[in-house]
């Protein structure tokens, strides 16, 4: 075994993109095998990824495979003999990659994958957008969602510490908006490689299901069908795999905690909440698009209107009751997507938020706000549109849900 | 007192069959070989070779010490069984010793026949059944001009044989009017006596001894037709009989051999017979016979071996087949099955040429019997067809034509 | 464990009665021929005689004299000149007709296999008589592990599992072992509800992308130093030739190292019998009905061995059931090859089930498929090329073989002449890659600018090259 090499920035801090921004937190995070496939808006972040590898930076098997089906399979393997793992994708890539994909958390395989998220084609696209993070929600990957390019570097060697936790043992989504994360820049300070080592500590990434001679073993043997013990073996992987879900969110918060501690750099870990305390109305946000918020709602505060903002950053597992307290207090949300429902014409976030509130002991209306999709701008102006119209319908107004924020843009 | 699961008497053919098959089914169960002879197994067979000087005495062992040891079988050498007792299933040797056995093998085959001819018993004669025999034959004949045998069979001709190649004037004295009565039929026989005279060999055929008496170093035989055969040294080979005295009183069902049935089981629990000793089933016949051959003491040491071990799944024999080789003067005349057959029911082939003899005996188209004097077939297969009664169909003639080449094909096409 | 021992084979089929056999016999011999060739029950049918070298040999039990004996280490029965008595007891001893006398000298002559390299086998031009080592295979496999559960449910008469037996007998435990969807993992080699088939670490991977789960695999442990490792997968030709494709040709492209072998049982057996890239022309499956419109499948299979050639992957070869020394040779290669690039082994898998064979016939199945060239057997490394490891010269029909397989049972002579064209056409690919000259194939014949030259020569020149992409 090789010694590790000793990641060495040219400088701690640095002026770089969010997918550079997000190599360096890979990187960082020491990964023995890296497998890559290019697709805008993520391609330049695999290239930084192979340049590090290509130049010593990184100490790590590069696997430039035939596609991102191949992307996510190597990195099963590569996993369950033992490897930590990343890679990254977005939108056609993170398609064609859904069926490891959909498998890995069956799988237990505490992997880390950076989504640059994208509107997905059809209607041809490929610019920013979370229509493609939001479609596979439901298949049991961690999701975390960055603002900053900080925030991205900071996020990757979080989630491997999340991931490997024993109690979760899942794969995380490390996820940031494509276009205006993924190439705009920001000052970046890169944390010393001794403190992200020695914040995730030894790796052990298979010891519940290996591909090892030494520990020989069937993984995924056949299980559940009409009679015996399968049914009830498949609901026992099942439940399993739903309470390292649920043992995720305490995770999450112990490892931004640590990560604090150990940085100076204390990143909110399920929500954010911005000038909530008196707040009467709020906006919910998600990634990038809420710097831009947050401007509005200063703005608002500026013109005396009580607006606050919950800002979510891990998805999923989905922090319910914190997104209710949080709005426990005002009168009316407004639910910014950057994302389709198509199955109940809303956003995705706007969902999740409108059945986390039905925990709350009084009713208030929710609006749902669609903007930011294929690349557009969600400008300060078009929340401060939101906010009027969120503090509409608090004072009772009607109005029809979603709001399509882009859709008169010229 | 010594003991085994397995108590095997006599160690030729039968009985090393016999342990191999027991070994074959029960790898550790105790196992002795009880033998009278003192040297280690060999086979009577083999004797006029021996005596001829062809076969050095210590060269013709079937079986080395190596062998038992590895086969966990004590080799007792030297024990002549004296009598048995099946109830308390108890072996006696001559010296005393009392071996007991859960199972035991009569293996204990055949001796010399003596025929009751006058005198005979009052003068010095050689018997051909031990190594010690033959060793004494060929130290006897080096000091004689002349010799007697009584018998044409396969014994009296080796005999005759080498003791004129040996230089000696040798005269056969046979009862029957052939050489190998009962093997072979007349017209073989004619080319066998031919060989024989033309090397300067006496056969009396049809001729019986009357009277043995003690000449000066020697004997005079007197025939039945008045003549005096005199000789330097005699050789009684009218024979055999199934060495059974020891069995007096065990219970053990005799007749001119222990009675075997078709697993090779006697009258007595836990006792069964292989070889020459056995009267077992004869194939064509379906009677019991002592047919007094190697092939038939190996199949039948197989079978008691099997079936002591407790093989369950044997078939039962379907009876021993004659099987002879033989050879002349370098000459050789084979037979299997009824090869001298003839009459009702039997279709009977000749084939004579000057420098060859075939003899195809069929019933119902299929072969019964096969003879043939120079001009040696794969008596293996000849046997094979007989046994498994291969209906010759169309190829008759073909197989009347070369049934060397018929039968091999007939076999390869059956083993394939 | 016993041991066991090579032997002389015979291939009725294949004799001519050209008797070379028996010359070089007697030749070597300096006497009349230990093997005996007869005339069979029809016209060019011939049979055969020879010493079997029986393990229970009745010939030495009955000999008097000592002078036959199981040689326990080369399995030969021995003969001694000097302990024979010439008695020719011994010849009543043998059912096969293969210890004899001699009619020149008289003395007894039977088969000693010329220590190992017969004369006879060395001389059979027709490929009829063959030196089969399966007693060495056994001799160097016997006693290794069997690597699976005795209790595979696989169906009556299953190549898939004797392929899985013999292939992780020779790995050996120091492997990982995937086993995409498919009968394999579907006979339990995966195990059910928590529990193992296999005592090698063995895994479902999808059907899609063993290739690239293997190659995962092998890079962590190479980087790790564990380098030793067998990577491996027993896959089925659906996940190989099909939906798996870009992985198995972006790891041979990439040349990782692992051991892929691909049980080529011509379609999807286990999930009904549809077709796959790799079902032959004409075949009936669940997919390819025979009907009054369709009849059976309209098109060729994919050549995946080929396809692997032509990635330059570090070891190729085809292998049969049917040529189990070759095959366990080829493994040897194989596993080897593993260690330094993409090494892809293609055996082919009758299915008894699926084709509608008898399970008893499967291994004949294996064997006609060959001697009909409809599966040929060679091998390719791009430093030696491509060869034959069995000559593809003599061989019998098509349709022999087509009539022995049930899903074929359908097809007209249209059919089968597309299949008797096929099967010379990629015979005569394969031999100008091997750097032969090439008989025309009917096909290429019948062409108008390949018909006979004026003087009648029927073969169109073609140039000695080995092939060296």
């Amino acid at each position: 075994m090789s010694a590790p090499a000793t990641l060495k920035a040219t400088s701690r801090t640095m002026v770089i993109d969010g997918n550079e921004a997000a190599a360096w937190g890979a990187a960082l995070s020491r990964p023995d095998v890296v497998a890559v496939y290019p697709i805008t808006p993520q391609s330049s972040l695999v290239e930084y990824l192979a340049k590090f590898i290509a130049e010593g930076k990184m100490d790590a098997e590069l696997m430039d495979v035939e596609g991102e089906h191949s992307v996510l399979s190597v990195l099963h393997g590569a996993c369950l003999a033992g490897g930590r793992t990343y890679s990254a994708t977005s939108a056609q890539g993170l398609a064609y990659m859904f069926e490891p994909y959909f498998r890995t958390p069956g799988l237990r395989l505490p992997m880390v994958v950076s989504l640059v998220t994208r509107d997905s084609v059809t209607p041809c696209c490929v610019w920013g957008g979370q229509q493609d993070a939001m479609t596979v929600k439901e298949v049991g990957w961690i999701q975390m969602y960055c603002e900053t390019q900080q925030e991205i570097c900071d996020s990757i060697p979080i989630a491997y510490k999340v991931a490997e936790h024993a109690d979760v043992m899942l794969p995380v989504n490390v996820c940031h908006d494509g276009n205006y994360l993924s190439y705009g820049v920001a000052r970046v300070d890169l944390p010393e490689q001794e403190v992200v080592d020695a914040f995730l500590g030894e790796k052990n990434v298979n010891w519940h299901a290996c591909l090892d001679p030494e520990r020989p073993m069937a993984v995924d043997p056949l299980t559940g069908g009409a009679g015996g013990i399968g049914p009830s073996t498949f609901v026992r992987y099942r439940k399993g795999q739903c309470a390292g879900m649920a043992a995720a969110l305490d995770v999450i918060v112990a490892a931004h905690e640590d990560w604090g501690r150990r940085t100076g750099r204390y990143w909110s870990p399920l929500i954010e909440d911005y000038r909530m305390e008196d707040a009467e109305v709020a906006l919910v946000t998600i990634g990038s698009m809420t710097g831009a918020a947050k401007d509005a709602v200063d703005d608002a505060r500026l013109d005396g209107r009580k607006v606050g903002l919950v800002k979510i950053k891990t998805f999923r597992p989905f922090p319910a009751k914190v997104i209710a307290k949080a709005l426990s207090k005002v009168k009316a949300v407004g639910v910014v997507d950057r994302a389709v429902n198509f199955g109940w014409n809303c956003g995705p976030v706007f969902q999740e938020v409108l059945a986390a509130l039905y925990a709350n002991p009084t009713r208030v209306p929710l609006i749902s706000f669609i903007g930011g999709l294929a690349g557009a701008d969600i400008t300060p102006e078009h929340f401060g549109r939101a906010i009027a119209d969120t503090v509409r319908v608090a004072a009772g107004e009607t109005m029809s849900s979603p709001i399509w924020l882009n859709e008169f843009d010229q | 007192m010594p003991e085994a699961k397995y108590l095997l008497v006599g160690s030729s053919h039968a009985g090393l069959e016999a342990l191999r098959a027991i070994r074959r089914l029960d790898a550790d169960g105790s196992m002795a070989m009880l033998t009278k002879d003192s040297q280690l197994p060999y086979s009577p067979t083999v004797l006029p070779y021996v005596m001829s000087g062809r076969s050095k005495p210590d060269a013709v062992i079937l079986r080395d010490r190596a062998f038992f040891d590895e086969t966990g079988c004590v080799y007792a050498p030297g024990q002549a069984a004296q009598s048995l007792d099946t109830k308390a299933r108890l072996v006696t040797l001559a010296d005393g010793v009392q071996w007991r056995y859960e199972r035991l093998l009569i293996a204990t085959g055949a001796a010399p026949a003596i025929p009751p001819i006058p005198g005979l018993q009052s003068v010095p004669f050689h018997v051909l059944r031990t190594l010690d025999d033959a060793v004494n034959l060929r130290t006897r004949m080096g000091l004689a001009r002349r010799a007697v045998v009584l018998g044409a069979g396969l014994v009296g001709l080796h005999a005759a044989e080498t003791l004129a190649e040996a230089g000696l004037a040798v005269s056969v004295i046979e009862m029957k009017n052939q050489v190998l009565p009962g093997y072979i039929d007349a017209k073989a026989s004619e080319r066998i006596e031919a060989a024989f005279a033309s090397h300067g060999i006496k056969l009396l055929l049809g001729r019986t001894a009357t009277q043995v008496a003690a000449l000066d170093g020697g004997v005079s035989v007197t025939t039945d037709d008045g003549r005096a055969i005199e000789g330097d040294m005699l050789l009684v080979a009218t024979g055999v009989k199934s060495c059974t005295e020891w069995l007096a009183g065990s219970g053990v069902e005799i007749d001119r051999g222990v009675l075997v049935d078709d697993r090779m089981r006697t009258s007595a629990a836990d006792v069964w017979a292989a070889g020459d000793v056995a009267q077992g089933l004869d194939f064509a016949s379906g009677e019991r016979q002592v047919l007094g051959i190697i092939p038939t003491a190996v199949e039948q040491g197989r079978i008691a071996g099997f079936d002591m071990a407790g093989d369950a799944k044997q078939k039962p024999w379907a009876g021993g087949l004659p099987v002879n080789t033989y050879r002349f003067f370098g000459r050789p005349a084979v037979s299997v099955g009824q090869a001298a057959a003839e009459g009702d029911g039997f279709e009977v082939v000749e084939q004579e040429q000057p420098r060859k003899y075939r003899r195809i005996v069929l019933a119902d188209n299929r072969l019964v019997g096969i003879i043939t004097v120079d001009d040696p077939f794969d008596a293996g297969i000849m046997g094979e067809l007989i046994r498994r009664r291969v209906d010759l169909g169309a190829m008759k003639d073909a197989f009347l034509a070369d049934p060397t080449q018929v039968g091999r094909r007939l076999m390869s096409e059956m083993w394939r | 464990m016993s041991i066991a021992f090579d032997t002389i084979a015979f291939r009725a089929p294949k004799c001519d009665g050209c008797g070379e056999c028996m010359k070089a016999c007697s030749a070597v011999k300096q006497g009349a021929s230990r093997i005996s060739i007869v005339p069979g029950a029809s016209a060019g049918a011939f049979e055969m005689a020879l010493c079997r070298q029986c393990g229970d040999p009745k010939c030495v039990m009955v000999c008097p004299a000592g002078a036959l004996t199981k040689n326990g280490a080369s399995g030969v029965i021995d003969w001694s000149a000097d302990k024979c008595v010439d008695c020719l007891l011994c010849t009543s001893g043998c059912a096969y007709g293969a210890i004899s006398a001699d009619p020149v000298g008289g003395r007894v002559i039977k088969c000693d296999q010329c220590g190992g390299d017969p004369a006879c086998v060395s001389a059979c031009p027709s490929g009829a008589l063959e030196w089969g080592g399966a007693g060495s295979i056994y001799n160097r496999f016997g006693e290794m592990e069997d690597m699976f559960v005795p209790g595979l449910a696989g169906c009556q008469g299953c190549n898939s599992e004797l392929i899985m037996r013999h292939v992780m007998r020779r790995v050996g435990r120091n492997s990982v072992l995937a086993t995409p969807p498919g009968c394999i993992p579907g006979m339990g080699s995966v195990g059910y509800n928590g529990k193992t088939g296999t005592k090698v670490p063995v895994f479902h991977p999808l059907l899609t992308n063993t290739a690239s789960m293997l190659a995962g695999i092998r890079r962590y442990y190479d980087k790790v130093g564990r380098k030793d490792i067998v990577v491996m997968a027993l896959a089925g030709d659906g996940g190989t030739v099909d939906c798996g494709f870009h992985a198995v040709s972006g790891a041979a492209e990439r040349g990782e190292k692992i051991l892929y072998v691909c049980v080529d049982n011509e379609g999807y057996m286990n999930t009904g019998m549809q077709r796959s890239g790799a079902t032959p022309y004409g075949s009936w499956t669940s997919t390819t009905p025979v009907g009054d419109k369709l009849k059976g499948k309209t098109q060729d299979a994919k050549n995946m061995p080929m396809i692997m050639v032509a990635h330059r992957a570090a070891y190729v070869a085809t292998a049969s059931t049917a040529y189990m020394e070759e095959l366990y040779d080829k493994l040897d290669r194989a596993i080897e090859a593993s260690f330094k690039g993409f090494s892809y082994l293609h055996i082919y898998s009758p299915c008894p089930t699926g084709w509608r064979v008898a399970s008893n016939k499967v291994i004949e199945a294996c064997r006609m498929s060959v001697e009909s060239n409809f599966v040929t057997l060679w091998e390719y490394t791009p430093e030696a090329g491509l060869r034959f490891t069995r000559s593809p010269d003599r061989p019998i029909p098509v349709v022999d073989y087509a009539r022995t397989i049930g899903k074929y049972r359908h097809l007209d002579a249209d059919q089968l002449a597309h299949i008797q064209a096929k099967v010379d056409e990629q015979v005569a690919l394969l031999k100008r890659l091997a750097g032969e000259v090439a008989t025309a194939p009917a096909a290429l014949a019948a062409a108008p600018a390949r018909t006979s030259t004026p003087d009648g020569a029927a073969t169109p020149p073609l140039r000695h090259e080995t092939f060296r992409p």
